[in-house]
């Protein structure tokens, strides 16, 4: 009988860990996408005193600390990766992230009354799953889902779906074809290109 | 605040594909064929997508721009809401074929309140009563019940689709009431339609040509998975995502959620 009830212990208090392991992560998951709204809306609401190249200098800390853009990298070259050397990877894991700043700058360039808004966080294959939606005035909410990923004890994003476009998909699919028929110094050429491009649109 | 992929409404999203759908706004660069085996006839689909954006970029684009300028927002709000009402029935046909009884109810609804309250559907009265609007088609139906998307194509004048969505087309334009008026009224009322649809796209496809390495790629790519998206409702299960951290199915990958 002792016997049982210490089994029974036990495992009420492993069950009673696991349910915390797993609400903590999920508070964690949120924080990090909550912090990057966060920082993105103010810069937005601070865009036109930033100019573009403040909105970028703004967003590249948040940026490299809530997402995971080694993992990412290595998604979107997707077998090329493998064939890269240590130098080629570090370029492209920062050149990414600098296109990625580059990106959220140009495209975040104003504030009309936008709110981030956290409607759902789940486990996905042990990953998480934090659903958001931009709030806007006389507009349909935009539906932003960001996938997270621990890496040395960390959750970081490693994905965002935008409407149900996955941009981890798009730009896997996009680079791999630039990877496979002009090669790795293209896609890095091409990646240089577009954020000149932004900061010339801007 | 500029509009993405990241940041378009989920209308717009949606009216990219519909634009897609509708006047080939695909193509862009061409490149070498990397064999995507959704995509067994990427060769001539590529030749197709150059066409359609080169009608894109040298007449839609042009008028849409020129529509935008002389048009107020409320009356192009208003000629969305219209042309998005008089097509509702095939939402609520499929619905029905879906066997989404609730929603069925709703999209009834919707399109009762909105054609009559709504003066035709130029408003959205329905929206305030809580009937949200839906995004069902024939494609997504097919899906539903088991099929595959098949091959993906590119339909001159008519852009991205594949063997599963194309009978779509013919479905949505038996189930559109305008199908039947008389030419004179119809072929300018969808004139009208295409360049509005054209004009909600222009900023959707600002960012596809400067987000793009290769734009025929990555519209191919945002068209596959809108539709699975749409096909789950919004849920789709995915495929996990440590499979693809060692480079495995390196061309297209759909589900990464």
């Amino acid at each position: 009988m002792a016997k049982k009830n210490l089994y029974l212990i036990s495992l009420a208090l492993f069950m009673h860990c696991q349910f915390t392991m797993a609400a903590e992560n999920l508070g964690a998951g949120k924080g990090v996408v909550e912090k990057f709204h966060a920082e993105l809306l103010q810069v937005m609401i601070q865009s036109d005193s930033l100019g573009f190249s403040g909105r970028v200098d703004a967003l590249v800390p948040v940026l490299m600390e809530t997402f995971d853009f080694a993992t990412i990298a290595r998604i979107v070259t997707g077998q090329h990766w493998k064939n890269l050397d240590d130098h080629q990877r570090s370029k492209f894991i920062a050149i990414f992230g600098d296109l990625s700043a580059a990106t959220y700058a140009s495209n975040f360039d104003g504030f009309s009354g936008e709110n981030f808004e956290t409607i759902g966080v789940e486990e996905k294959r042990g990953n998480i799953l934090v659903r958001t939606l931009i709030q806007r005035i006389d507009d349909e909410p935009v539906t932003l889902d960001y996938l997270l990923r621990r890496n040395d004890g960390i959750w970081r994003i490693v994905n965002v779906i935008a409407n149900g476009v996955s941009d981890l998909s798009l730009k896997r699919a996009d680079y791999t074809a630039v990877l496979k028929t002009e090669g790795f110094d293209s896609l890095v050429s091409k990646l240089s290109d577009k954020i000149v491009s932004y900061n010339i649109g801007e | 605040m500029r509009q993405n992929f990241l940041t378009a409404p989920k209308n717009s999203i949606a009216r990219l594909a519909t634009l897609i759908v509708v006047f080939g706004l695909v193509t862009g660069c061409a490149s070498t064929p990397n064999g995507d085996p959704g995509d067994p006839y990427e060769g001539a689909n590529r030749k197709i997508y150059n066409f359609n954006d080169s009608i894109d970029r040298n007449v839609m684009q042009p008028i849409a721009r020129g529509y935008v300028s002389l048009t107020p927002k409320p009356i192009r709000n208003s000629l969305t809401n219209f042309f998005d009402n008089v097509g509702y029935v095939n939402v609520i046909v499929n619905d029905l074929l879906q066997g989404k009884m609730t929603q069925f109810l709703s999209d009834t609804g919707r399109f009762v309140v909105n054609s009559t309250i709504g003066i035709g559907g130029l408003f959205d009265p329905a929206k305030a009563m809580g009937l949200r609007a839906h995004d069902e088609d024939l494609g997504q139906t097919f899906g539903v019940w088991g099929a595959g998307e098949g091959a993906y194509l590119n339909i001159p004048l008519a852009g991205p689709s594949s063997f599963r969505d194309a009978p779509g087309f013919v479905a949505r334009t038996l189930l559109n009431p305008m199908t039947y008026l008389n030419p004179v009224v119809t072929i300018p009322v969808n004139v009208v339609n295409a360049v509005n649809v054209r004009a909600n796209l222009l900023e959707a496809t600002n960012i596809r040509d400067q987000a793009a390495l290769d734009p025929y790629t990555f519209v191919r790519e945002a068209y596959r998975q809108q539709r699975e998206f749409k096909i789950h409702d919004g849920n789709p299960p995915g495929d996990g995502f440590d499979d693809y951290l060692e480079g495995e199915g390196d061309s297209a990958i759909l589900k990464i959620y």
